[in-house]
């Protein structure tokens, strides 16, 4: 199962989903699954580094929540600049600071919860990097 | 006779100055009674009539244009009898003495005088004795009134009265000195010196002290006016307006030298002073006929030396205050009128004229003080206002963030099954999608149904059916819902604890406790519940080992939107509402919810309720659906 899903990583890059609430998160893995994309989850952004580290390749895209426990999306945004690192994220808030957050952390785009399907993999396509 | 100075002795000159001195004492207080005919004016007058007679009768008898001995004799012997009583009468004028004392002493003197008149000279030695121990007793008698009265009072009047007790035990010491000059030949013309010059200090003493001048009235009243005006910057910091108000009372009181004062403040709604005398609360509209009333309606300071009372109830205040005479003056702030400050004593003498300018200066001074006061309070009525609006708006973006979680994904997620569906329309749909979407309908529907109780709790309305509950056997229910193995939840109570009660409410409450209990305690962290029946009121008590609760925050918590600002929100999702509802259940059953709590330790939640409910509020709606219940049944 690992092998077949790193080639494919390695060819056309994965999505990285940090999100702390799990039905959001296994839902929007599935809708991604669906569509063709190779997924990768975090419950927050210390997870999200971990699996970052691990990766062979950079994510084509992050789906990031702002508001996690252990390590928010402000605190990984930060720690990716610190590494050195470029990543496409599309920030994914509740909040209606949405937009402004998305700018605070230099990020490409943002979505807000609750989100339509369509929505979601318009944006999706549109941010991610094509590897 | 004019004294030759270059042959002037010692003993002479002093005699001139001391007679000098008293002739121009005697000069001023004539005129000051004159422009102001006070009784206590008038007696000052009198008391340094009577040594500026003595002086002039012994000057006369010494040029011996009178004789002596004889009716000249009779006069000045006379008059030094007159002395105790005048001081008596002085005494009178700052604390009171009782009339019999007065009518006494009246009757003694007219009785000695007339011996004095009547009696062949030379007067026999059993007479003379009795004039001397009339006087030693009379002059001993006053001054242990005026040292006595000297150490009740304050401030200006308490050095006033000790001026007064120095000249009086100087005149007692003058008469002893006297005795022993008559009785030890030889010693005559020293004691005669001793004699002047304790005699200066008594007029000295009793000058200052009776008539006080008005720059050593002031320098008497500077102290305690320096001591009240430096604090009056931190009085309106003070907790209340009741504590500022005492301060400013006592610090004028003091300012003044008078035993009290007090403030009425202007109510402009109810057009009334109201005052807080010692806690008896009086308001009244101002009346021309109080000093009070005049000092306000006219916006001037106002003097009265002599209350005249005809209400009972102003009698019998004046009365418990000793106010006899009062000073009063408006307290206002430019044309705006906050009240007026009344500074009363038991005796018209302890004010002069010129305090009605301090008391208008101390009038002035509780107005700044008022204003400020006036100003903190409404700063931090527009903080609170302020707070109100931020924990709403904080309360609005949790409660929109609450709803638009399980949202997300209940809309994701039929969004993906219907698409599933669409591309292959034969494949079942998983049970993994459709539990995650009943699971996130239910969390909804609580959270509606919880914002809906917000609701219900602010208008009155949690209680709706009674019926019989008991406590223990919800409480062991709740418990066996939460209890695992992180968090055992343990249940202690003596049997049945049975109570009318609106059982999904109490459920609710409890659910709510124990379910708090278990979100803010670490792994392994117990819950215990106990209830219990006492003196008629059912409680319950929900105990964790968790965060615990800041003690700043333990007032507030059960108030709507607050949240621990020990409490990570992030980490601990909820809107506040648990326990804002949960004190709307226990206060709806009549019964109230409480907390205790050592940070890091644990939180002990505890409820009291009444056995038997009785209704309030919602008394009519809850009892509507029994009525209804009944009339179907019959």
């Amino acid at each position: 199962m690992m092998s077949p899903e790193h080639n494919l990583d390695q060819e056309y890059g994965f999505i990285l989903v940090v999100e702390d609430d799990p039905d959001i998160r296994s839902t929007v893995a599935d809708i991604l699954e669906l569509e063709g994309y190779s997924v990768r989850l975090a419950s927050n952004g210390a997870e999200a580094l971990i699996t970052l580290e691990r990766a062979s390749a950079p994510p084509s895209l992050v789906l990031l929540d702002m508001r996690m426990p252990v390590l928010d999306g402000w605190g990984f945004a930060r720690s990716v600049a610190d590494m050195g690192m470029k990543l496409p994220i599309l920030v994914m808030t509740a909040a209606q600071d949405a937009s402004r957050w998305a700018n605070e952390i230099g990020a490409q785009g943002y979505i807000a919860k609750p989100f339509d399907l369509m929505d979601l993999l318009a944006s999706v396509s549109k941010y991610a990097h094509h590897a | 006779m004019v004294p030759d100075l270059q042959k002037l002795s010692a003993d002479q000159l002093i005699q001139y100055v001391s007679w000098g001195f008293y002739l121009l004492i005697f000069a001023l207080s004539i005129v000051r009674a004159i422009r102001s005919p006070l009784r206590s004016n008038i007696n000052i007058a009198a008391l340094f009539s009577i040594t500026a007679l003595t002086i002039l009768l012994s000057v006369l008898t010494s040029l011996q244009v009178l004789p002596e001995g004889g009716l000249t004799s009779s006069i000045s012997t006379s008059l030094i009898l007159a002395m105790p009583y005048t001081l008596l009468r002085l005494a009178d004028d700052f604390t009171e003495i009782p009339a019999w004392q007065m009518r006494g002493a009246e009757a003694i003197l007219v009785l000695l005088v007339a011996g004095v008149f009547l009696m062949p000279p030379p007067l026999p030695l059993w007479f003379v004795l009795s004039l001397i121990v009339y006087l030693l007793a009379f002059f001993t008698y006053t001054t242990v009134v005026f040292m006595r009265t000297s150490a009740r009072t304050s401030g200006v009047t308490r050095r006033r009265l000790r001026a007064v007790s120095v000249g009086s035990i100087a005149l007692i010491v003058g008469f002893a000195i006297l005795g022993i000059g008559l009785f030890v030949p030889g010693s005559s013309g020293f004691t005669r010196v001793l004699y002047d010059i304790v005699g200066l200090v008594s007029g000295i003493g009793y000058y200052l002290g009776f008539a006080t001048p008005r720059t050593m009235r002031r320098a008497w009243q500077e102290p305690e006016l320096r001591a009240f005006l430096s604090r009056a910057a931190n009085l309106p910091r003070l907790p209340d307006t009741r504590t500022i108000l005492q301060e400013m009372e006592r610090g004028v009181a003091s300012s003044v030298g008078t035993p009290g004062a007090t403030i009425g403040l202007w109510n402009e709604e109810k057009r009334v002073l109201r005052y807080d005398v010692y806690g008896t609360i009086s308001e009244a509209p101002p009346m021309m006929s109080l000093a009070s009333g005049r000092a306000f309606l006219t916006q001037k300071a106002v003097f009265t030396p002599q209350v005249q009372l005809t209400n009972a109830a102003y009698v019998s205040m004046a009365k418990r205050l000793g106010a006899q005479a009062i000073l009063a003056a408006p307290i206002s702030a430019g044309d705006k009128r906050l009240g007026v400050l009344v500074v009363y004593a038991p005796r018209a003498p302890v004010f002069a004229e010129e305090d009605l300018a301090l008391v208008q200066l101390l009038a002035d001074q509780a107005a700044v003080v008022l204003e400020s006061r006036a100003l903190i309070d409404e700063a931090a009525r527009v903080r609170a206002r302020e707070e109100v609006t931020r924990l709403k708006e904080d309360f609005l973006s949790a409660a929109a963030h609450d709803l638009k979680t399980p949202l997300t994904t209940l809309v994701a997620q039929t969004q993906l099954l219907e698409r599933r569906v669409q591309r292959a329309p034969d494949k079942p749909i998983d049970l993994d999608s459709v539990r995650r979407l009943v699971k996130e309908a239910l969390r909804l529907k609580n959270l509606v149904l919880e914002l809906l109780d917000v609701a219900r709790a602010e208008q009155g309305k949690l209680v709706s059916e009674l019926e019989f509950v008991d406590i223990t056997q919800v409480a062991e229910e709740v418990c066996a819902r939460h209890s695992t193995e992180r968090h055992p939840c343990s249940v202690e109570a003596q049997g049945e604890v049975l109570g009318t009660y609106d059982s999904l409410r109490i459920f609710q409450l409890l659910e709510n406790l124990v379910e708090n209990a278990v979100k803010y305690s670490p792994e392994g962290g117990a819950v215990h519940v106990r209830a219990w029946q006492e003196d008629g009121w059912n409680h319950l008590a929900v105990e964790d080992e968790g965060i615990g609760i800041p003690a700043d925050d333990l007032p507030s918590i059960f108030n709507r939107f607050h949240r621990g600002t020990n409490v990570d929100d992030r980490r601990f999702a909820g809107m506040g509402l648990g326990l804002f509802i949960c004190r709307g259940i226990a206060e709806q059953h009549g019964g109230r919810i409480s907390a205790t709590s050592t940070p890091g330790k644990g939180t002990t939640f505890r409820v009291d309720l009444p056995v038997n409910l009785v209704l309030e509020s919602a008394g009519a709606e809850v009892e509507a659906p029994g009525l209804m219940q009944e009339s179907r049944t019959a």
